[in-house]
């Protein structure tokens, strides 16, 4: 059936991006590959659901949010210890003014609720519109926008950025700046 | 005289909005877009397409049942 190798290529052509987000969530490569597998596997037996012509790249990954959350669910009743591995990350060094090392940011990203990381991801970097976000969290998208908000001044404060747009090399007067006001 | 806020807030619109606070101007918003992007570009291991050829093999021997909702 041409519609079925339509669907195929399409899936296969979302991998990247389920893989991307699936790390986002799961923040273990093993994990994050599980899950997209579980989660093609999903998507490939519920197709005759999919309504061609609508967003195959946010059905996808609202299945693999749920799988995400139904395993998180699952081991979080086997071991519940394992959550003291995340806040022994919480210590992250504040980055130097204008040169935010992309391991840092890793890191304050973890630190982050489920919640608020998989809404700053979809909204910020999946390329997905708050409308499309809320109904991949299946929430509203007022509790999109309020998570992504939070998401963002968390991230600033860990990271020690100013939520204004920065101009880039002007790293040297923000320090002038910030010796004077100090 | 007053301060302009209406034309300042009204003047962002919706995509306005999410650039000005994840966009490429703000630190934030372009960690996370690196972030992603490299795990976007990573390479895609064979198990998925293996998995996807293997899921539509499986479908093959039903390819016989056509769909025969329209009456219902």
């Amino acid at each position: 059936m041409a519609d079925e190798s339509t669907f195929k290529q399409d899936l296969l052509g979302a991998i990247p991006s389920l893989r991307a987000f699936a790390m986002s969530l799961a923040q273990n490569a093993d994990k994050a590959d599980d899950l997209v597998q579980e989660t093609l596997v999903k998507a490939w037996d519920k197709q005759a659901s999919f309504q061609m012509g609508t967003n195959l790249k946010a059905w996808v990954f609202t299945i693999l949010r749920n799988e995400f959350y139904s395993q998180m669910r699952k081991r979080g009743r086997e071991v519940q210890d394992s959550d003291g591995v995340i806040t022994a990350r919480l210590a992250v060094h504040p980055a130097q003014q204008g040169s935010l090392d992309l391991d840092d940011f890793r890191a304050a990203l973890e630190t982050l609720p489920e919640d608020q990381r998989e809404a700053i991801i979809l909204i910020g970097a999946s390329g997905f519109s708050y409308e499309e976000a809320a109904e991949i969290c299946d929430c509203a998208v007022g509790t999109i926008k309020s998570r992504v908000s939070r998401a963002r001044s968390r991230l600033q404060e860990i990271l020690n950025v100013s939520g204004e747009a920065d101009y880039g090399p002007d790293a040297i007067s923000a320090q002038v700046m910030g010796s004077n006001a100090a | 005289m007053k301060p302009n806020m209406s034309a300042a807030a009204g003047g962002q619109g919706k995509a306005g909005n999410r650039s000005d606070t994840l966009g490429p101007n703000t630190e934030i918003g372009r960690k996370l877009k690196q972030y992603y992007d490299e795990l976007v570009s990573d390479d895609v291991p064979d198990r998925f397409a293996d998995l996807l050829k293997q899921l539509e093999d499986r479908e093959e021997p039903s390819l016989s049942r056509e769909p025969e909702r329209e009456g219902k």
